[in-house]
């Protein structure tokens, strides 16, 4: 035991030089990763507001002048971007809307007084998240054809709600399980009634989970591209789907497409950073907080 | 109704510990309390869910389903079959199960999903979240929103982006490797789709091992240090038995999503010569650009058991290794507290 007595001050003065240059190395391979990351994405933010000349060269000419004429050519050149992009905003929007609607009454009852059961309905939602999306496409596919409802934008808004809702429910209880029941149990023995509690109580306390879970709803259906890919045609398209095919037409003229692409990421962009802090917590269905 | 009903069953122990936990809460204060105080009856509680369960049930499971009975059919979006399918039995199954087509389309999928999931983002993003525990703040916050921007954009833009990156002319990695006229995509179409995977999902990863790392407590990890442990032997006494759960759960996640991820044919088109044609791409191929709905949908529905195969197996791990982690936690406690001593004498 006084050899470890002895070899312990030595071993502590030792380590921490040692530690902090391993650190030093990680932070800068952390850093090369980092770039590596970004890299594509300043590409295309940068190439956006070059002009299509500046933007064709090779090696890309970083420091060219910029210019909004990328951005101009998508919006006013030829194909009207407008209606796709409107496409994209009602079936994220609208689908987010009732996504809530119908999750917070469901994870409501599943998690702040909890009947019996309940693991059950938890579960299965869970479950329905093991299905992969291309499975049911097909026969969606089919039955969208029957009733006409092909190249329909409300396809899209019913099944983007679909898709989310279990996610969605996860999301909430975990965020309503951290209300404490006492103070329901308190309103309640006020006399405030069920409506009262959830207007005055809950949705106030757990805004920053109702706001997250909407912005990864949000996300999720604005990014969905297979099932917006096959099930829309002309006037249903959304902006992802757009995109595609813009960049096989208009990929010669690089500046205009990358202004394309920016426009089609600012939203998600936006609400990505938004509900950064809690992206794990829903997207792992609660397991992490 | 049994491939639904069977990972519910299965699940308790599922995504992490909190469903388990919550369970095992509710039961304790289940008995104890008046269930209504809040005043939220059985009927309306039922009612708060039922909206929910039906459109779930009807836009999600009962699609599955059908793809069942499709793969039945000699079915077409056109020509003779397309008018009046024919019930033709288990066929379309069997030739799956007998083409080398699906065969190859399986393995790729094994091994995209092995590389650019299990190893690549599982890995990448565990490093870099052991970097940000000590990291300034500012560095963390900034690496993060780096790396999350992969993770956030849509499926269409990455691929363009990819596209233009590794394009042959003026591709910008030809011009920084100096390699005139390589055709990246056309090459080496599985390293393509593995590194862009890895490139797009190794955020998540990342934000779930951070918080994971959280849960260590920092005491345990001084203890290790000050006996004089290196940092991977403090890893793997200290570290991975408290996370265990959480690597298994992220591990369940990224591989179901990568099973299923289609984008790759943004990438690739699944070409050349099906060399990069993953399960997804395979049946988005046959059944939409081909019009073969029956076979098609068969193959979905072997997607579909591939699924659940993967999530039994890792929900298996999560629950046989109860115990094995609650040795291990005790080994990393006995150790710790050896430790102790010997920093005390």
């Amino acid at each position: 035991m006084t050899a470890a007595v002895a070899t312990r001050p030595t071993t502590h003065a030792e380590k921490e030089p040692r530690k902090s240059h391993a650190n030093v190395y990680f932070g800068v391979i952390a850093w090369i990763i980092g770039i590596i990351f970004v890299v594509p994405v300043l590409f295309m933010i940068l190439t956006s507001f070059h002009s299509e000349a500046d933007a064709s060269t090779n090696p890309p000419s970083v420091g060219a002048p910029l210019t909004l004429d990328g951005y101009r050519e998508f919006f006013s050149g030829g194909i009207d971007p407008w209606p796709y992009l409107a496409n994209s905003l009602t079936a994220s929007v609208l689908s987010t809307i009732i996504v809530l609607a119908l999750a917070i009454p469901a994870a409501y009852a599943c998690s702040i007084r909890p009947v019996r059961k309940w693991t059950d309905v938890m579960f299965f939602f869970l479950s329905t998240k093991m299905l992969p999306p291309v499975a049911g496409l097909l026969p969606i596919y089919l039955i969208a054809q029957r009733i006409n409802m092909l190249d329909n934008i409300f396809l899209l808004v019913i099944l983007y709600t679909s898709m989310n809702l279990p996610i969605a429910v996860w999301m909430m209880r975990s965020f309503l399980a951290e209300i404490p029941p006492a103070i329901l149990e308190a309103a309640s023995i006020d006399g405030a009634g069920l409506l009262y509690q959830m207007r005055r109580i809950i949705v106030p306390i757990s805004m920053p989970g109702i706001a997250a879970t909407s912005l990864i709803c949000f996300i999720f259906s604005w990014n969905e591209l297979l099932f917006a890919r096959v099930l829309t045609g002309v006037s249903a398209q959304t902006g992802p789907v757009f995109l595609t095919s813009f960049v096989t037409s208009q990929g010669l003229f690089l500046a205009k497409v990358c202004a394309a692409a920016t426009i089609v990421s600012l939203p998600v962009l936006i609400a990505g950073f938004a509900a950064q802090d809690k992206l794990v917590q829903g997207l792992s269905l609660g397991a992490v907080k | 109704m049994t491939l639904t009903s069977k990972p519910a069953d299965a699940e308790p122990t599922a995504v992490g510990g909190p469903g388990a936990t919550d369970v095992e809460r509710a039961q304790k204060r289940g008995p104890g309390r008046d269930p209504d105080v809040v005043g939220l009856g059985r009927g309306r509680a039922s009612l708060f869910v039922a909206p929910a369960l039906v459109l779930v049930g009807v836009f999600l499971v009962f699609p599955a389903l059908w793809t069942l009975y499709l793969g039945l059919l000699d079915y077409s979006l056109t020509g003779a079959s397309a008018q009046s399918p024919t019930f033709i039995g288990a066929q379309n199954y069997t030739d799956a199960l007998s083409d080398p087509a699906f065969t190859k389309a399986l393995y790729l999928t094994l091994l995209y999903v092995g590389f650019s999931a299990v190893i690549g983002q599982n890995i990448l993003g565990f490093l870099l979240a052991w970097y940000f525990r000590t990291a300034p703040r500012a560095v963390r916050t900034t690496l993060n929103v780096l790396v999350l921007l992969a993770w956030i954009l849509p499926g269409s833009v990455v691929a363009f982006l990819w596209q233009a990156l590794l394009d042959r002319r003026d591709g910008i990695l030809n011009t920084v490797l100096q390699t005139t006229g390589v055709a990246w995509t056309n090459d080496h179409p599985m390293a393509v789709i593995v590194i862009f995977n890895i490139w797009r999902g190794a955020a998540f990863s990342m934000l779930l091992y951070a918080a994971a790392l959280n849960t260590v407590p920092t005491s345990h990890l001084e203890v290790a240090r000050m006996a004089g442990a290196r940092p991977w032997q403090q890893l793997r006494d200290v570290v991975l038995p408290t996370v265990r759960r959480h690597v298994l759960t992220n591990t369940l996640l990224i591989t179901l999503w990568t099973f299923n991820d289609f984008t790759p044919f943004l990438l690739t088109g699944g070409g050349p010569n099906h060399e990069s044609e993953t399960l997804p791409v395979y049946i988005y191929s046959t059944a939409i650009l081909h019009g073969d709905l029956g076979y098609g949908s068969a193959i979905s529905l072997l997607l579909l058991l591939a699924n659940l195969v993967i999530a039994v197996f890792y929900i298996r791990l999560l629950r046989g290794g109860d115990d094995g982690s609650l040795k291990a936690q005790q080994r990393a406690e006995r150790k710790a507290r050896r430790a102790e001593r010997a920093v005390a004498t």
